[in-house]
């Protein structure tokens, strides 16, 4: 039954199968590519480069979803990006600092009892910020179920209680969008003190040694954390394109269009943009905790309120209310920007000047995207549309 | 001419007078030293101090050199006739010898004619006394001063003589209440009459200066201990119970209250430590931690177990106790006292802490008057934190106020509102680098940055905003991207090292109204700044013809218009306006702040908060918003000083709660102007 409704919705969107082809043939091209499992032409950073893009699509589906069809320009969503990584994070440290005291420890005449077990883990991941006690907040971390439920419920909690309160008292528009951005930066903040338990401006690193995975080589991790990417962008690209095409997508949008007018119709508007707040939380969430791990190191400064408006930047480049162009918006954008600032480009010698591009790409970013929403408000999406009628 | 004659006259015959007067001191000085060469020769504790008297009695000039050449073993004598000189050499040979009184030469000796006065340690301690007086006595009103100054850093018994024997001879009015004061110190710190000390002491209620604060510290130091019963003869100035009660800053102790505590008062000795005490005193064996149990354990493996348990077994606290046992019934290690019989013992001892001081009468007046010090000190701190917060309050303010032009009248979100405040600071710094007076600088750079900015704002109106009004969104993105690229700009152009914006001189230091309470220049022309903003835009608002147009398009642009304003012109002068005013705020920014590419970015947020919980469209708004953050800012920094992050923290989420409950801000437009 279940199957035949879906297979009735891919047959009315076939955009959706040609997405999920596209991406399932850039999927296996890179793993025969890679060095992992094919020839070695793509490089094990190239994949971790590419992993961590597709990561960034995620959470631009989840932007746009939130901002295209719901009209909240969250400043938050990568907040929630970041607390997702931190969760998963708090697991992958401790578990290989376990393994690693237990390891130190084999040899020792007596075995270690628990405290003295937690007491060594805690000097190893704490002595940084002059700490050897284990934060309340680490509470369940060696538990990799647990955490990888705190990855869902704390933004999605924390969505819930901020988005509940904004709705409730009607802040809508640029005030939500500051209100977003200043919970952005009270959470970046927070975590930058040293006492927040999670280890200050530190921030938590080595996530990609996988525990008890040491033998494994990087090349074989990036590549499964690639498919995992590709695989989770697939299954949340089907479901943002289940909720924008279902009557749920046309309220959401008429919400959008017109807010009073919804509310005047009988509407529960609050319960809506609830909804939406908090499941693109939940999928901002997953995409960080998907994106850290290949990134290897997550600090508070990945948090910081700009990291959200890069967000925004990537969606309206692509194109809003469009989900593939959120996509290539992001991968566009991100590898441009990894293009640009890597070096790959030459500089320009003007003689008199010489444009270093490391230099010169955000102000071209900047001047770009105030291009792009003077002129192509509807972003390079909008352009592939514009394609097609013609 | 005759006139001038005169007073060359007046002048000869004042300094021969002069040098009549000295050379009457100066034979004095001698006859004093032929009286007692002898004494000053082998000079002791117990003979010393007549001298000294005669000496300082000559009032000679060249006195207090003698003295200090004589403590510091530079005084030799001739052994022929026992005159007393100063010696100069180069090779340690042969001596120039120099006169005391006049410093005159004497001819060059071999060594062995003459010889060094070596005085005892307490001559020396005598003739340093001496010397303080004589430069507590000196002519010079800063000398004076000075020594007074040094005397307070580092006070000594001997020093109250000599600042009594001072304070008769003091003339200045000013320092006499000085030199009053720090007798007033020294007689509560070494005085041997208790009632000259409480005296001392009970004139100093109320005062607040750090040095009386220490003083009174000091005099109420206590020091822990610990015995079977409470000793009689000692100055007790609390029993400690452990773990149950702290200690109020005046030395006296408090009972905490369990769970009515606010969790900030701590006992001041923990059962452990009282437990240590005791294990100090000799009153109770020592524990045996942890880590020492587990050397003991290891240390007795025998085949992998210890007495009957399996090594792999002691894996928790628990196992590792019964092990433990075990060895201590086997006599392989010693028993330690259980919690309960530690517990016991602690029970049975009692906990004191006791007064360095030994009159009990001194250390209860002190404690009065520092209570009632603290108390002034409380209240003071107070009003520090009230200055803070002003100054605090109108560094927001005027970082936000272009916001409140551009964000609060006209509704339009400007992201790069922080990088107008950046090019204000650097068009003040560069203007520095042009004109190198710091006043001249700043008297420029008001102008230049409010120029620099307000063309800025305006190109920025005509190529950007004007496209995008009524799509706030769109607005915020794109001047989002401006923000960028400016930034990026800033960084290219100047670096990202933080340039200096230097303040002219009079705007350095800072206004210290009493040892408490004090605020810096810069911060009082910051206020000062602010509120001329304020007035000055009040103003352009509601009394010219500018403001009276610019409420008009942003209320209804079409009907504006028909009456006959440009809307276009009057909107890209107040966007100008707006940003120009960011730049003034800028310069004034960059005067205590880092001048860096980021500068924009640490105010951005905040004054957007402003704009917002004050209520927008409305500068009074703005206002009341800036006071509010600012004062709750320090509010919050004062209960946990160590963390400007979290004051941050707890800040915004304060806002996002008040949000709640005032949507529109604390003062909010009513009418037709709310639904614009």
């Amino acid at each position: 039954m279940q199957d035949a409704v879906l297979t009735k919705f891919l047959l009315r969107h076939p955009s959706v199968l040609v997405f999920l082809g596209m991406l399932a043939v850039f999927t296996i091209g890179v793993t025969v590519l890679s060095e992992g499992f094919g020839i070695g032409v793509v490089s094990t950073s190239l994949v971790k480069t590419l992993g961590k893009t597709l990561c960034l699509a995620l959470a631009a589906i989840a932007m746009d979803l939130v901002w295209g069809y719901c009209g909240i320009l969250s400043l938050g969503h990568f907040a929630f990006f970041g607390l997702g990584g931190y969760m998963i994070g708090m697991w992958l440290m401790y578990a290989r600092t376990e393994l690693i005291v237990l390891k130190a420890n084999a040899a020792a005449a007596l075995p270690l009892t628990p405290q003295e077990l937690s007491d060594a883990i805690g000097v190893q991941i704490f002595g940084v910020v002059g700490g050897s006690e284990f934060p309340a907040i680490w509470a369940f971390s060696d538990s990799f179920i647990l955490q990888l439920l705190l990855v869902v419920l704390v933004p999605g909690i924390l969505a819930l209680v901020f988005g509940w309160l904004a709705f409730r008292s009607r802040v809508t528009g640029v005030y939500l969008s500051i209100l977003t951005q200043a919970m952005t930066l009270a959470l970046a903040l927070y975590l930058f003190q040293n006492d927040s338990g999670l280890r200050g401006n530190n921030g938590l690193s080595g996530l990609q040694n996988l525990p008890g995975l040491e033998e494994t080589s990087q090349a074989d991790v990036s590549l499964w954390f690639f498919w995992g990417s590709a695989f989770a962008l697939g299954v949340c690209y089907v479901i943002a394109k289940l909720i924008v095409e279902s009557k749920l997508g046309n309220v959401i949008r008429a919400i959008r269009d017109d807010e009073s007018r919804v509310r005047f119709l009988g509407y529960n508007v609050e319960g809506y943009k609830l909804f939406v707040f908090v499941i693109t939380a939940i999928m901002a969430a997953i995409a960080g905790a998907i994106y850290y791990p290949q990134a290897g190191i997550i600090n508070p400064a990945e948090l910081a309120p700009i990291a959200s408006i890069y967000l925004a930047v990537w969606v309206a480049i692509g194109g809003r209310g469009c989900l593939y162009g959120a996509v290539i918006g992001a991968i566009f954008v991100s590898l441009l920007s990894s293009f640009f600032t890597g070096g790959q480009i030459p500089n320009i010698s003007l003689g008199f000047y010489t444009i270093q591009w490391v230099d010169w790409w955000l102000v071209l970013l900047g001047l770009s995207f105030v291009l792009a929403t003077l002129y192509a408000p509807k972003g390079l999406g909008g352009l592939v549309d514009k394609f097609k009628k013609a | 001419m005759r006139f001038l004659l005169t007073i060359i006259m007046s002048v000869m015959l004042a300094v021969m007078s002069l040098s009549a007067t000295t050379a009457q001191e100066a034979d004095a000085f001698r006859q004093v030293l032929s009286d007692n060469y002898k004494l000053i020769q082998r000079s002791s504790t117990k003979t010393v101090s007549p001298v000294l008297e005669a000496i300082q009695n000559t009032n000679f000039q060249g006195a207090a050199e003698f003295l200090d050449k004589w403590q510091e073993k530079e005084l030799w004598f001739r052994k022929s006739d026992n005159a007393f000189v100063y010696v100069e050499t180069d090779d340690k040979k042969t001596y120039r010898l120099l006169d005391v009184v006049d410093g005159t030469g004497l001819g060059e000796v071999p060594k062995k004619e003459i010889k060094q006065i070596k005085p005892n340690s307490g001559v020396r301690g005598l003739l340093a006394a001496r010397l303080v007086q004589f430069q507590l006595t000196d002519p010079d009103v800063e000398v004076r001063r000075k020594s007074l100054e040094s005397i307070n850093r580092d006070p000594k018994l001997e020093h109250l003589e000599a600042l009594r024997i001072a304070i008769e001879k003091e003339t200045d009015a000013g320092l006499l209440a000085e030199f009053a004061r720090i007798e007033r110190i020294l007689t509560i710190k070494f005085d041997e009459d208790p009632a000259a000390r409480i005296e001392a002491l009970n004139s100093f209620s109320g005062a607040l200066s750090i040095d009386v604060r220490a003083s009174l510290n000091l005099l109420l130091t206590t020091k822990l201990a610990v015995a079977k019963t409470l000793p009689e003869d000692i100055n007790i100035a609390r029993v400690i119970v452990p773990d149950q009660t702290g200690v109020n800053p005046d030395g006296s102790a408090f009972r905490l209250h369990g769970l009515l505590d606010m969790g900030g008062d701590q006992t001041e000795l923990t059962r452990d430590a009282a437990y240590d005490m005791l294990v100090k005193a000799n009153l109770a064996p020592a524990t045996i931690d942890p880590a020492a149990r587990k050397e003991i354990l290891i240390a007795n493996i025998e085949d992998g177990k210890i007495g009957k348990l399996n090594v792999s077994e002691l894996d928790s606290d628990e196992a590792r106790d019964s092990a433990y046992s075990d060895l201590v019934l086997l006599g392989k290690a010693e028993a330690f006292l259980t919690e309960d019989e530690q517990d016991q013992l602690i029970s049975e001892h009692i906990f004191y802490a006791s007064y360095v001081e030994t009159n009990q009468e001194v250390t209860d007046v002190a404690r009065e008057v520092l209570n009632d010090i603290n108390a002034s000190v409380t209240l003071n701190q107070f009003f520090d934190l009230a200055l803070d917060g002003i100054s605090l309050a109108s560094i927001y303010f005027l970082a936000a106020i272009g916001l409140a032009i551009t964000f609060g009248v006209m509704r339009v979100i400007n992201m790069a509102h922080g990088e107008f405040i950046m090019m204000g600071a650097y068009s003040g710094y560069v203007v520095q680098q042009i004109v190198p007076n710091y006043t001249i600088s700043i008297i420029i750079g008001i102008p230049v940055a409010f120029m620099v900015t307000f063309a800025a704002g305006v190109l920025m109106e005509r190529l950007v905003i004007r496209h995008l009004y009524n799509r706030p969104l769109e607005t915020l993105l794109a001047t989002f991207g401006i923000s960028i690229a400016l930034q990026q700009l800033a960084k290219n152009i100047f670096g990202t090292q933080a340039r200096p914006l230097t303040a002219p001189d009079w705007l350095d230091g800072a206004w210290v109204i009493n040892d408490v309470v004090s605020i810096s220049w810069i911060r009082i022309a910051i206020f000062v700044l602010g509120i001329l903003f304020f007035c000055m835009i009040l103003f352009v608002l509601n009394k010219t013809r500018l403001g009276l147009e610019t409420r008009a398009v942003t209320q209804n642009p079409r009907m504006a218009a028909s009456m006959g304003i440009d809307p276009d012109k009057i909107n890209m002068l107040t966007f100008g306006l707006g940003c120009g005013i960011a730049g003034i705020a800028g310069v004034a920014i960059g005067l205590f702040a880092k001048v860096t590419s980021e500068l924009g970015n640490d105010y951005i947020v905040q004054s957007f908060m402003t704009v917002v919980v004050g209520g927008v469209g409305n500068i009074w708004g703005t206002l009341a918003g800036a006071t509010m953050i600012g004062f709750l800012q320090k509010i919050i920094e004062y209960f946990n000083p160590s963390n400007t992050l979290a004051a941050q923290t707890y800040m915004i989420i304060f806002i996002i709660i008040f949000i709640q409950f005032r949507p529109r801000g604390l003062i909010a437009l009513k009418g037709r102007a709310a639904e614009a």
